[in-house]
């Protein structure tokens, strides 16, 4: 279906080669999953596929790619629209229209099919999406797992062969990620689509994938079934990391293949020590929070405290109010009702100089708090900010991430690297309490242990607070002391991270699943628990 | 009045411009910026590009201010009634007929300030027509003939209001750093690239899916002219008409 054959792609811009001397062919009713680290160029090689790129972008291509026989080079992207469906990273900044009826018809209309045919196919994507009852709804009201849905069905709607998805479940609560991979799935064996998707939360998608591309970053890449490149490679779930760390003899890929392996160690295990809570001083509180925008509610009567030394997870699906709470607590939103502290000091009152030496708060957008013009510049401004030495923040982030050119522009950076650097100018400031934003967005497998080393390092040293809002079950098994679970702007939940991910299904980490009933979350509580 | 056509409001907006720069009068320039500020008001959804219209009227009086400083201290001074006198700022001789400073008469003074009413309501009307249109909308009814041209106002319309969104973003997070009030400058950088990144996305998106290919767009649900669309249309027309009449 898919043909790539000596496939080399240069930028003009670059002097690095992003993808060299790559041939392989993926046949009809094929899940292929494209992994690689952050910037190894997974964006390019999907858009590569219905010649977004070099068509759209620019850059040198040698050799040839087609798709069921058509070569990309001699057509326009949009005349592979009724073959190939693409679904971009972030889908809301790619609707064309604001209603979910007309953004699926968009591309027919722009193909001239004929309108009751239209109508028909329409209604079929409804039905096979489960959007029926959002089909006059404005988009931009949507949650994310709905208009990744209005996405996907946007581009299944000109009947494609093939379907290209990059990191379809980044922004997605895990119930919304199961959601749309089942489509996927079922796409796949009912339809026979074929299906290209790159993602980084392997933990997702690797029990659909029939074989992985992974980019190794310096050009080559390497095509194979996925239990031959997750023996070796360095990039994988937890649950090939499990099976590494106990020497089994195969790499399961499955929670049932891993549960069949592991049998012994369930049943003669210890189980973890309970370690009684030492009392802190209060960090953050507080006292019946409730906020509504324009009418609807977004956070009804939440009242929480949390202490020094104290990393808490904020968990809950797409709109559950998290963001909410956040930017009520480092005051941000002064609408709210209620009582939020935050070291003794009200959320309302905190501005300028105090507000940063108080709670540090990387939005969700770490590019947001960057405008200089180099990572050293940026570096001296928040020095200059915080009267201290010059050069404090730049060592600081050469301690979290080594070998960053300090001439290099901000946006230049790698999603990581950038996250690094607004950690760096965050805590440079030394505030009493961290806030992350979903921190974990489009960050690899490395990135992410070197935030986790951090975080844990500044509550457990420092003896401050860590408060992470996140839809990554894995970081919260890894780093999370405590779990806040928001539904519709309410507590629903609140307790220890065993307690909590071990009581919902479908927020239990993958380790925890192979591993059910037993209370081990980690590859690491696994491992002490054998010992 | 979600039924209206797309086109409406723009076709309102481009006559009302074309009206208030033939009568060159402040008085009408007034007039249409106000009630163009009750339609927005009264109208405009609430959607993320409803705030265009007061980013535009706010850039239109930074330009009035800056426009009435520079065209009263520069150039050729009008004779009349004295308000204050500024020193001349000695130039070198071969700019003559150039003046920097002088005496400020009120009737400098007023026509510097005509001229910017002028220019800020038609600024302002633009914003309008892009506070009451949703640009999406717009691109439907955009001939397929003139692809590039469809996707040009698709990023152009779509670009005003992705920039009023990521400024309000970025200057939250601005304060986070405890930058209370930041300067456009540091604003300026990241809110570029944002909103170009943005538009380069919907255009891709655009391309992908196949807008431009076939010379002809059939219609899902057709966009219907209605009276009400001709009724808006004709108040701006016959404000037009009676100014190409009235002023000579």
């Amino acid at each position: 279906m898919i043909n790539f054959s000596r496939v080399s792609l240069v930028y003009p811009t670059s002097t690095k080669t992003i993808l060299e001397d790559l041939s392989f062919e993926i046949s009809e009713g094929e899940m292929v999953l494209v992994i690689g680290s952050t910037g190894t160029g997974k964006s390019s090689l999907l858009r590569l596929i219905n010649g977004l790129v070099p068509h759209h972008t620019g850059g040198i291509l040698a050799g040839d790619i087609s798709v069921d026989g058509i070569s990309t080079r001699l057509v326009r992207p949009g005349e592979l629209s009724h073959l190939v469906g693409i679904v971009g990273q972030n889908p809301a900044q790619g609707f064309v229209t604001d209603i979910v009826e007309e953004e699926l018809a968009f591309g027919m209309e722009a193909l001239n099919i004929a309108p009751d045919l239209m109508r028909k196919r329409v209604e079929e994507i409804l039905d096979l999406l489960a959007l029926s009852h959002l089909r006059d709804r404005a988009i931009s009201t949507l949650s994310g797992g709905e208009q990744q849905r209005v996405a996907i069905g946007s581009a299944l709607v000109m009947n494609p062969k093939v379907l290209v998805l990059d990191e379809p479940t980044s922004a997605l609560d895990p119930i919304a990620a199961e959601e749309v991979l089942s489509i996927l799935h079922r796409l796949v064996h009912d339809l026979s689509l074929t299906v290209v998707i790159a993602e980084h939360r392997l933990e997702r998608v690797i029990g659909f994938a029939d074989r992985i591309i992974h980019i190794a970053g310096d050009g080559s890449a390497e095509i194979n079934l996925p239990e031959e490149i997750l023996k070796r490679s360095d990039i994988a779930p937890p649950i090939v990391h499990l099976a590494r760390a106990l020497g089994l003899s195969q790499v399961g890929l499955s929670v049932r293949d891993v549960r069949r392996m592991t049998e012994e160690i369930r049943t003669n295990g210890r189980d973890p020590e309970v370690i009684a809570p030492v009392q802190a001083d209060l960090a953050i509180s507080t006292q019946n929070l409730s906020l509504s925008y324009q009418g609807k509610p977004a956070l009804r009567d939440v009242t929480t405290n949390i202490y020094n030394g104290e990393i808490v997870a904020l968990m809950g699906r797409n709109g559950a109010g998290k963001s909410s709470l956040l930017t009520t607590l480092v005051g941000l939103n002064n609408e709210a009702k209620g009582t939020s502290e935050i070291c003794g000091r009200s959320s309302k009152d905190l501005k300028g100089k105090a507000r940063r030496e108080i709670v540090g708060f990387i939005p969700q957008e770490p590019s947001d708090l960057l405008y200089g013009q180099s990572v050293k510049g940026e570096c001296a401004q928040a020095d200059e900010d915080n009267e201290c030495a010059a050069g404090t923040a730049l060592a600081l982030l050469e301690r979290i991430v080594p070998a960053i050119d300090p001439n290099t522009h901000p946006r230049d950076l790698s999603e990581g690297q950038r996250l690094a650097l607004a950690l760096a100018i965050v805590l440079s400031a030394q505030p009493q309490v961290l806030i992350l934003d979903e921190p974990t967005r489009g960050l690899d497998y490395q990135a992410k242990a070197l935030l986790i080393t951090l975080l844990k390092s500044f509550a457990k040293e420092l003896n401050r607070s860590v408060l992470i809002a996140t839809h990554d079950v894995e970081l919260v098994a890894e780093l999370c002391d405590r779990v806040i679970f928001l539904a519709e702007g309410e507590v629903v939940a609140d307790g220890p991270t065993l307690e909590i991910l071990l009581s919902s299904p479908a927020f239990a980490p993958q380790v925890a699943k192979v591993m059910s009933p037993r209370p081990w979350l980690t590859v690491s509580d696994v491992l002490r628990a054998v010992e | 009045m979600k039924t209206l056509h797309p086109l409406t409001w723009w076709i309102w907006s481009l006559l009302t411009i074309g009206a208030v720069i033939h009568a060159d009068s402040s008085w009408l320039a007034g007039s249409a910026v106000a009630v163009a500020a009750i339609l927005v008001w009264r109208f405009s959804l609430a959607a993320p590009w409803a705030k265009s219209f007061w980013f535009s009227l706010k850039i239109g009086v930074f330009i009035l201010i800056i426009r009435t400083i520079v065209g009263v201290l520069i150039g050729v001074p009008i004779p009349g009634t004295k308000l204050v006198t500024v020193p001349i700022v000695p130039l070198p001789h071969w700019l003559a007929g150039i003046r920097i400073g002088g005496v400020i008469t009120q009737e400098r003074l007023l026509s510097s300030i005509h001229e910017g009413l002028i220019i800020i309501s038609v600024i302002s009307l633009f914003g309008a027509a892009v506070s009451l249109t949703s640009p999406h909308k717009l691109l439907r009814v955009t001939p397929v003939a003139i692809y590039e041209f469809g996707v040009a106002t698709v990023i152009a319309t779509s670009a005003l209001p992705n920039l009023v969104q990521s400024i309000s973003r970025i200057r939250r997070a601005r304060a986070l750093r405890g930058d209370e009030k930041p300067s456009w400058r540091s604003i300026a950088l990241p809110l570029l690239e944002d909103s170009l990144s943005r538009s380069l996305e919907l255009a891709a998106a655009m391309d992908a899916r196949g807008f431009g290919v076939s010379r002809k767009r059939s219609r899902y649900r057709p966009i219907t002219w209605h009276g009400v669309d001709s009724a808006i249309v004709l108040t701006s027309a016959l404000v037009l008409a009676v100014t190409l009449a009235v002023v000579r």
